[in-house]
C-alpha cells in the first residue's frame, strides 16, 4: 500500500494563479523520488501539500485529496503529521529555532513526544550520521552555510520519519557533501521525495523521477536541459590583460582561511573558483572585489569591480525593481530598464522586488550588478536555487558579455563551471594555496 | 549557574533599579551591570552597549526640556508652542540623570541577558509558559539577526559600488530589514509547525537539577527587589 497518495490535487495560494493542477501520484514506502521542474513549477508546493502545510499554514484554494500514512492532510494538522513526515526546507537559515546545535536537533524530538532519556541519544546519533558530531555544542550563528544545512538534515533524520521531504537539500553543499547527504537520506529507510535543481546530484540515488511543469506532472520524461551532464572542466592559462591580481594574500576570520594565495584574472576570461565548503572561495571573491582588505599580500585591481553575494534576492533595498537596478548607476532609470529587459524582466520595472518569485529576484539582483558594466564581475554561487534552463541562460549571458570584462565565479556547481568557465581554479585546504 | 537563576538575578537587578529612590544607588546598579556586560565578546556587545548608553543619554538630555519641576532655574529660554517656555532647573537635571540611569540599567540588564545567557537552556528549563519563554528567546535573537542582515545589505550595496553612509543612507536599510524580518518570521513559523511545535504531549530533554548556588541566586534576586524598594 502506498505511504502517500495524492489524488487530483489542485491548489492556488491566496490571490495567485494555480500552483498545482490535477496532480495525482503515489509514494511507496522506502522509495526515493526525485522531483524536478523549473522554478515556480510547483515542486515546493507539492512538498508542502505532502507535509500538510498546504492548505493549513498557507491558506488558499485546495481541491483533491492527499493522504499520508492513511491520514487525510485536510483533517490532520501539520504538527500532528510531524514525526511521520519530516521536511527540510530550502533555506536552512530560516528554519533554525534555537541558538545551539544540540538544542536545535532536539527540538523536533521534544515536540513529537520522544521519551526524555532518548532525546540526547537520538540527537547525537543524527548529528554523527551527517558528519556534524563535533558541532553539537557550537552556536548556530557561527556555522557556515554547508554546516548549517547538515545540522538541519540531522534535525529531520533524528525524527526517523516514514516520509522525508527534502527541498533543495544540497544547495549549499559541495559535491562530496551533497552525495553524502543524499546517500544518508536514502539509507534512512524512509520514503524520500527530494526536490533538486541539480539532477546530477540525485539521479543516481533515486528510484523514480517526477517532472513538474506549470503545476502539472509531465509524462514525457526529462527535458534535455535536465538530463545529467558530465562536467567538462577547462584547464586553460590566464589570458588577457590582468584586471585583478591577488599576490600572496592571506586572510583570517577567527581562524585562518587563506594563506599565501595568488590568482590573476584577465579581461575577457571567466574563471571558475571551485573548492569544498569553508575553503575560502567567498573570501577570495570579496578580496578580489575590494569588499575585504588582505591582511598580508597585495590585491591589484584595475577599473570598477562588482560583487554579487550568495542568496542575493534577500538583499534588495528599493521599493521598485527599476530603482533597485538604478542604484549602481546613479539613479539612471533608462539604463536600469535596459538591464532589466536583458534579464527577461522587462515588464517588472514598477514591481516591488519582494513581490517577485525567488528566481526573478535572483535575476533582478544580477541585473543590479551587470548594469554597472564592471571591469571585474564576481559572482558567489550564482546557480543556487536556479533551474537548469535558467542556468543555461546565465551561461549564455555571461559568455556573451565575457569579452568586455574579467569574471570570477565562486561555485560548487561543477556542470555550470564546466559550461561557463575558460579556466578553473580550485581551493584545496591541504595545500593552502590556489592552484591554477 | 542555571540560565533561569541568572535571568532571575538580572531581573532582580533591573527591578531594583526601577524601584530605587537614590541616583547613586541606580548608578551603582548600572555600573555593576556594565561590568557584567563587558564579559561578552567585544564584537557582539558593542551594539547593545551603544544602544543602552545612547538611550540613557537621550533621556538625560530631553527630560529637562519636557519637565516643569523645581524652583532653581539654571537657564531660561524662549517660549515654544505646545511646550511653553523652555527652562532648565537643577531639579530637572537631577531627575533627568536619575531617569536616564534607570533606563540604562534596565537596558544593560537586557543586554546581559541577550549576550551572556544560554537561551536554549532557558527555554528547555521553563516549566510554565514555555511558549512565552520561546517567544522571548526568538525575539532576543532578532537583534543579532538584524545586525547580520544589515551587514549583508551594506555588503550587497558595496558590491554594486554604492557606499552606505550617513543617517539617510542607513535609514534606507530600515524598510528592507523590516520586510526581511517578516519573511524570516513566516518561514520560521512554517518550519516550527512542520516540526511538531504546538502538538500535545511534547516532552523535554533531560535537565540538570537545581544546585544550592541556583537557589541562592533566586533568593538574592528576591532580596534585590525588596532592598531596591525599601532602602536604595
Amino acid at each position: 500500500m502506498a505511504l502517500a497518495r495524492v489524488r487530483d490535487l489542485s491548489f492556488s495560494y491566496p490571490e495567485a494563479a494555480p500552483a498545482l493542477r490535477n496532480v495525482s501520484l503515489d509514494i511507496e514506502p522506502g522509495e526515493v523520488v526525485a522531483l524536478f521542474g523549473p522554478s515556480g513549477s510547483g515542486k515546493s508546493t507539492l512538498l508542502r501539500a505532502l507535509a500538510g502545510l498546504v492548505p493549513h499554514f498557507h491558506g488558499g484554494r485546495f481541491a483533491g485529496r492527499v493522504e499520508v500514512a492513511g491520514r487525510d492532510t485536510r483533517t490532520t494538522r501539520p504538527a500532528d503529521l510531524a514525526g511521520t513526515v519530516a521536511t527540510l526546507f530550502q533555506d536552512p537559515e530560516d528554519q533554525v529555532v534555537f541558538t545551539r546545535v544540540e538544542a536545535e536537533v532536539a527540538f523536533g524530538l521534544e515536540n513529537i513526544g520522544t521519551p526524555p532519556a532518548e532525546i540526547p541519544l537520538r540527537a547525537t546519533a543524527a548529528l554523527e550520521a551527517v558528519g556534524a558530531g563535533e558541532l553539537a555544542d557550537r552556536p548556530v550563528a557561527e556555522l557556515s552555510g554547508g554546516e548549517l544545512q547538515r545540522v538541519c538534515l540531522a534535525s529531520v533524520l533524528a525524527l526517523s520519519p516514514e516520509l522525508l521531504l527534502l527541498d533543495e537539500p544540497t544547495s549549499q553543499l559541495d559535491p562530496d557533501g551533497a552525495a553524502a547527504a543524499i546517500g544518508l537520506a536514502r539509507s534512512s529507510g524512509a520514503a524520500v521525495v527530494v526536490s533538486e535543481h541539480r539532477p546530477e546530484r540525485v539521479l543516481e540515488a533515486c528510484d523514480r523521477v517526477i517532472f513538474l511543469d506549470e503545476g502539472r506532472v509531465c509524462e514525457n520524461g526529462l527535458p534535455d536541459a535536465w538530463l545529467p551532464r558530465d562536467p567538462d572542466l577547462p584547464s586553460g592559462e590566464p589570458t588577457g590583460a590582468a584586471v585583478c591580481g591577488l599576490e600572496a594574500v592571506s586572510f583570517a576570520y577567527d581562524r585562518p582561511v587563506l594563506d599565501g594565495v595568488s590568482l590573476e584574472i584577465g579581461r575577457g576570461e571567466i574563471v571558475a573558483l571551485l573548492g569544498p565548503n569553508g575553503s575560502g572561495k567567498t573570501t577570495i571573491g570579496k578580496l578580489a572585489a575590494g569588499l575585504l582588505d588582505a591582511q598580508s599580500g597585495r590585491v591589484v585591481r584595475h577599473g570598477r569591480a562588482c560583487y554579487l553575494s550568495q542568496d542575493p534576492g534577500r538583499y534588495l533595498v528599493a521599493e521598485r525593481a527599476d530603482e533597485e537596478v538604478a542604484l549602481a548607476v546613479g539613479g539612471d532609470l533608462v539604463r536600469a530598464r535596459v538591464a532589466l529587459s536583458d534579464m527577461g524582466l522587462a515588464g517588472y520595472a514598477d514591481r516591488h522586488p519582494r513581490d517577485l518569485s525567488s528566481g526573478e529576484r535572483e535575476r533582478l539582483a544580477l541585473a543590479a550588478v551587470l548594469v554597472a558594466e564592471p571591469d571585474l564581475l564576481v559572482l558567489d554561487e550564482p546557480t543556487r536555487g536556479v533551474d537548469p534552463e535558467r542556468k543555461d541562460e546565465l551561461v549564455r549571458l555571461l559568455r556573451a558579455q565575457a569579452p568586455g570584462r574579467a569574471t570570477l565565479v565562486a561555485t560548487n556547481d561543477l556542470v555550470f563551471a564546466g559550461a561557463v568557465a575558460d579556466r578553473v581554479v580550485s581551493t584545496i585546504p591541504e595545500r593552502e594555496a590556489v592552484l591554477a | 549557574m542555571r540560565p533561569a537563576a541568572s535571568a532571575a538575578l538580572l531581573a532582580g537587578l533591573a527591578a531594583a533599579a526601577l524601584l530605587a529612590h537614590r541616583t547613586a544607588s541606580v548608578a551603582a546598579i548600572a555600573a555593576l551591570l556594565l561590568v557584567v556586560c563587558l564579559r561578552a565578546p567585544p564584537g557582539r556587545r558593542r551594539l547593545y552597549l551603544v544602544g543602552a548608553l545612547v538611550s540613557g543619554l537621550a533621556v538625560v538630555l530631553v527630560t529637562p526640556f519636557v519637565e516643569t519641576i523645581g524652583s532653581h532655574p539654571l537657564w531660561t529660554g524662549p517660549t515654544v508652542p505646545v511646550l511653553g517656555q523652555l527652562d532648565v532647573t537643577s531639579e530637572e537635571l537631577r531627575n533627568g540623570l536619575f531617569q536616564g540611569l534607570r533606563l540604562t540599567a534596565v537596558a544593560l540588564a537586557f543586554a546581559a541577558y541577550a549576550l551572556l545567557l544560554d537561551h536554549d537552556r532557558l527555554v528547555q528549563s521553563a516549566r510554565v509558559a514555555r511558549r512565552s519563554v520561546l517567544a522571548v528567546a526568538l525575539a532576543t535573537r532578532l537583534v543579532p539577526t538584524l545586525e547580520r542582515d544589515a551587514a549583508g545589505l551594506v555588503e550587497a550595496l558595496r558590491g554594486r559600488g554604492v557606499e552606505v553612509s550617513g543617517v539617510r543612507g542607513r535609514a534606507r536599510l530600515l524598510s528592507p530589514l523590516l520586510a526581511g524580518s517578516l519573511e524570516r518570521a513566516l518561514n520560521l513559523a512554517e518550519a516550527m509547525e512542520a516540526r511538531g511545535y504546538g502538538r500535545p504531549g511534547a516532552t523535554r530533554s533531560p535537565r540538570p537539577g537545581w544546585t544550592d548556588r541556583d537557589r541562592a541566586a533566586l533568593v538574592a534576586a528576591a532580596l534585590l527587589v525588596a532592598i531596591g524598594a525599601l532602602w536604595l
